[in-house]
């Protein structure tokens, strides 16, 4: 390898930085787009039938601004399904003109059929990313108000305390999700405690069955975020609280104020992967009746017959909620990174 | 009566004797220098002084009042520690490291907080890093940042355990100048370090410590030049080889 001209070796590497600096800016500007026209569809189309937002447009003047009455099967699309039906009817035109040597234009019929149905069903599955969203959310900081001092426990604790810690997370992690979840919605009178709150599918207030989902994803997700928190917390350096300690600080100030705030830092790519395994997990609140992304694709299903072409619509909504956290956790990761530590600068 | 009085301290681990009726005491403005092979309690001992470690035997007393019936963390705050691998908080900045104890421990509000921080900055000489974090810092300035960060609780002794070795020889000597000005100031310090130097020149007092025993403790001229015992002569004459 000495031997070569430098020129060899410098060429390639020169045109690969100059492709390295060019093809983030474009890349970004693609996903920026992709993720504005998404997330702009998705909000109006939560906020066109939104209750609260419906009363507000009302009590000032606009009764028909939001439209929070229309049951959501009567609910139409924005984007028209015409075009693609066109370009799929041209298309089979064409494919029946050329006989069996067509497989991309079988392929392009397909498309434009499934961008057509898209057009059709988006209105159903809008609603139900609305309550797969907050179910993720609130499961997920619900579920990290517990894993903290479940972490905690099981790195400072006593014995007891370990004990009681570890046991829980086991159990938890040890157990299928459905279980669970049948568990708190036909085993525990959760629904009905629920109902009793309050929660009634009034709108804007959900069922009770979507309160129970909470209870339950809340339960799974704070073991399995425990356990990322805890491995993180063991990789704060022991020192550091050691030097808390000789300055006086307790030993819970020092979890506090010196190990929780590097070890939640340590904690985000671990707890993204538990973010991004909830959206998909609260798929399996359909089977206690909650009507989320999921169920709404199941019932489109069997409504139509078309079970590959709306999966396979619903699968394009889980990877784009997916897409969006796993990028805003990369950006929450620099934002909070400690200067000189981390992925910037590269480890020490 | 002594700043800190250590009477027949005994210490073990797992039935292996770490210290071996340990007995010294040390007036307010000593600065005394431990010195001996590795494994010979030397760390443990610091760490008896502040409660890092618990004795097993014996009685250790700051200002007249044992240890043991002080607040752990009222006798954490009189008595500061710096360590040899600095343990930095690696989250917070130069300043920041100083204020957490200010604010956690003794209460003073935050802007106090900081104008003591910087000012304990600015007499290690750091008064530039105030908001570099930990991992921008050079060793040399990671200790003086640790060094402020015990001096600002104003603590009545300091601790120093092995203060330099983690240190590249050329950052050695910044760090060894600061403490050389405190023990000028009269600070009451009690230093686990191996430079010679430090402990000829700043040191009243030299303890050789091997295998959990005090071989031999005196002025640290006395040691140098006329020791009692063979093994002081042979670790001294080790240690100042190296440092040649």
């Amino acid at each position: 390898m000495t031997d070569e001209p430098a020129e060899t070796v410098t060429d390639p590497t020169e045109e690969r930085a100059s492709l390295v600096e060019e093809l983030p800016a474009r890349r970004r500007l693609v996903i920026a787009t992709a993720g504005v026209v998404f997330w702009g569809w998705l909000f109006a189309r939560w906020a066109s039938h939104n209750s609260v937002l419906d009363s507000l447009a009302t009590a000032l003047g606009f009764p028909d601004l939001v439209r929070s009455g229309v049951p959501v099967s009567a609910r139409t699309g924005w984007i028209p399904a015409t075009p693609f039906e066109a370009i799929a009817d041209a298309a089979t035109g064409v494919a029946d003109a050329l006989g069996p040597a067509s497989p991309l234009l079988e392929w392009l019929v397909w498309l434009a059929d499934l961008a057509a149905f898209a057009t059709t069903t988006a209105p159903a599955l809008a609603e139900g990313a609305f309550i797969t969203v907050y179910l993720t959310i609130l499961s997920l900081l619900f579920g990290l108000g517990i894993a903290i001092p479940v972490a905690v426990a099981r790195t400072y604790g006593g014995r007891l305390l370990r004990a009681v810690a570890l046991a829980y997370t086991e159990l938890i992690r040890g157990t299928p999700l459905l279980a669970q979840l049948f568990f708190v919605y036909y085993g525990l009178p959760l629904a009905n405690v629920a109902r009793g709150l309050g929660i009634d599918g009034q709108p804007p207030i959900p069922r009770a069955a979507a309160a129970v989902a909470v209870v339950g994803f809340t339960i799974n997700s704070s073991a399995y975020q425990a356990e990322y928190i805890r491995s993180a917390l063991e990789s704060v350096d022991p020192g550091q609280v050691t030097a808390a300690r000789s300055v006086g600080l307790s030993k819970l100030q020092a979890i506090r104020h010196v190990v929780l705030p590097q070890g939640l830092r340590l904690a985000i790519p671990g707890w993204t992967n538990e973010f991004v395994y909830l959206i998909k997990y609260s798929s399996l609140a359909a089977f206690i009746t909650v009507p989320d992304l999921f169920a709404r694709a199941r019932d489109i299903g069997s409504d139509t017959f078309q079970f590959t072409d709306i999966y396979v619509i619903v699968a394009a909504f889980y990877l784009a909620l997916v897409l969006t956290t796993a990028l805003a956790m990369g950006k929450l990761e620099t934002a909070v990174s400690i200067p000189g530590l981390g992925q910037s600068t590269g480890r020490e | 009566m002594s700043l800190l009085e250590v009477t027949h301290v005994e210490k073990s681990y797992e039935n292996e004797d770490v210290l071996r009726d340990v007995s010294f005491a040390m007036d307010r403005g000593d600065v005394e220098v431990i010195v001996g092979p590795s494994g010979a309690g030397k760390s443990t001992l610091l760490r008896c002084v502040n409660r890092l470690t618990e004795i097993d035997d014996g009685a250790i007393t700051l200002d007249g009042d044992p240890i043991h019936s002080l607040d752990v963390n009222d006798l954490r705050r009189r008595v500061g520690m710096v360590f040899q691998d600095f343990n930095l908080f690696a989250h917070r900045t130069a300043r920041g490291n100083i204020t957490l104890g200010l604010e956690e421990v003794l209460e003073l509000d935050h802007a106090t907080a900081v104008d003591r921080a910087d000012a304990y900055l600015d007499r290690v000489g750091l008064a530039d890093q105030a908001d570099s974090y930990p991992a921008e810092l050079s060793g040399g300035q990671k200790q003086r940042v640790g060094i402020a960060r015990a001096l600002a609780m104003e603590p009545e002794l300091m601790l120093f355990d092995e203060p330099t070795s983690a240190l590249d020889p050329e950052l050695v000597g910044e760090v060894l100048e600061v403490m050389t000005d405190l023990a000028d100031e009269g600070m009451t310090m009690l230093s686990v370090t191996h430079e010679m130097g430090f402990a000829r020149s700043a040191a009243d007092t030299l303890t050789v410590l091997d295998d959990g025993q005090i071989v031999e403790r005196g002025p640290p001229e006395n040691l140098f030049e006329d020791p009692d015992h063979d093994r002081t002569a042979a670790f001294l004459g080790q240690l100042t080889d190296l440092g040649q």
